[in-house]
């Protein structure tokens, strides 16, 4: 599940970039797969919570599950999201190269991979890390931000398409604060404590 | 306000052999500790310190002291009677004597010397109520315990314990001889006399434990591994030892 989130958030802006409208509703048709697979998972647990009645690391880590599931269903929501603005822009000649946007999404989906990796690997460090990750996709999200307003002001025929642009960077940006749930989802089955990271 | 326990460097022996090693633990008053370990972990041993049971075993001796409320309980001084009074058990099998519902309860008062008719069936029916039996036996309270169900006959000896005003439960496997339905009634009984008494109980359920104590201690061969908030231990133990227990791997 976490692999294909990854890959429809890479799609999901190439599709963009490259006003490729097939690979965009290829993403879309994969929210269905997406959904279907944080079904099973969640079933999966609560059977093991009923006849398990795990306790401790096992109980953590079955509620880490759970919560990251959530958070990798809402990342397919954006990516979806995403791919359906692709879709709606269609050939529209693109107003400004992206090149932010896409770093954004390198930047939002090697996060993912961090996290399950770290979650993989029960890494406090790992964690950690790709938590801090998003600090720079915070940082892109403001440049993104401030670029497009001022493409806007100079040239108000590019307001349609920048409006659906700035709900991209937008929605990479949740996609950003979804991953960051993750890596703390991963410290809490770790540790046992529930850190943010506004309280570090 | 029911008195708290202080368990201070408590260890015990049985023909030299150690069962407890210099276990300390507070229960504040009126709050449920439970006892969790694998067979053999001395977890008996403790519950059986509390209420001096342990006199009974031969060739064991103890360090250590034992506090409820102010009064020592391991001192050639404790008034055992008194003692018992204050501290009432109940084990795993329900083992009621074989009188009649009403004179199992009022074997207590009887004892204390509480004779008065009026008196004793007061006593009766307020610590059958207790013990949620009431409704299921009033007008039967002539027929011999022995009709009861488990489940019944285990409130019985609740209701029995606690007819001499008692300010401490203790439980040892109350519900092991006991269906589901029947457990959940002695479990809802722990929870609904929590602040009322203080209480220990020993269980080998973990889920019981986690439903209804306050406090855990964890024992291993003798030691204290472990004591704590039930909330945070049964989510996120301190100890390696705990996490192993509490998810099926030690040893």
């Amino acid at each position: 599940m976490g692999a294909l989130v990854e890959d429809q958030i890479r799609r999901a802006v190439r599709a963009l970039t490259e006003r490729d409208l097939g690979a965009a509703r290829e993403v879309i048709a994969d929210d269905d797969r997406v959904d279907h697979l944080e079904m099973d998972i969640e079933r999966r647990c609560l059977t093991l919570l009923a006849l398990q009645q795990p306790l401790a690391g096992d109980l953590r880590v079955i509620s880490t599950v759970l919560k990251i599931i959530t958070d990798l269903e809402r990342m397919a929501d954006h990516a979806t999201d995403i791919a359906q603005v692709a879709v709606r822009l269609g050939d529209q000649p693109p107003v400004k190269p992206l090149v932010d946007i896409p770093q954004m999404a390198r930047l939002a989906s090697s996060m993912v991979r961090a996290a399950l990796n770290a979650y993989v690997h029960r890494s406090l460090e790992e964690a950690w890390a790709m938590i801090r990750l998003d600090d720079d996709v915070d940082r892109l999200f403001a440049q993104i931000f401030r670029d497009l307003l001022e493409l806007m002001r100079d040239r108000p025929d590019t307001v349609a398409q920048a409006t659906y642009l700035l709900f991209v960077a937008n929605y990479l940006e949740r996609i950003g604060d979804h991953a960051t749930n993750l890596g703390e989802w991963v410290i809490y089955m770790v540790t046992g404590d529930r850190q943010r990271k506004h309280l570090e | 306000m029911p008195p708290a326990i202080v368990v201070d460097r408590l260890s015990v022996w049985y023909d030299g052999v150690a069962a407890l090693r210099r276990i300390s633990l507070t229960v504040p008053g009126g709050a449920v500790l439970a006892v969790i370990g694998p067979s053999g972990c001395g977890k008996s041993t403790f519950l059986r310190v509390l209420n001096r049971l342990i006199d009974r075993v031969p060739g064991v001796r103890w360090e250590g002291q034992v506090y409820i409320g102010e009064d020592p309980v391991l001192s050639e001084r404790t008034d055992l009677t008194r003692l018992r009074q204050r501290v009432g058990m109940v084990f795993q099998r329900p083992n009621p004597f074989p009188f009649s519902i009403f004179d199992n309860v009022a074997y207590g008062p009887r004892l204390h010397g509480v004779h008065d008719p009026k008196a004793l069936r007061q006593v009766v029916e307020a610590s059958l109520k207790k013990a949620a039996l009431w409704d299921e036996v009033r007008g039967k309270l002539r027929r011999p315990a022995a009709t009861l169900s488990g489940g019944q006959q285990q409130r019985l000896c609740l209701a029995r314990a606690l007819a001499v005003d008692p300010e401490v439960l203790l439980m040892d496997e109350p519900t092991s001889a006991l269906d589901p339905v029947a457990a959940a009634r002695i479990e809802e009984l722990v929870v609904e006399l929590k602040g009322r008494y203080t209480m220990v109980v020993v269980t080998h359920n973990l889920q019981q434990a986690a439903r209804i104590s306050d406090f855990t201690a964890f024992l291993q061969k003798g030691e204290l591994v472990e004591v704590g908030e039930t909330r945070s231990m049964f989510t996120a133990p301190r100890d390696r030892r705990t996490e192993e227990y509490l998810t099926g791997r030690l040893e």
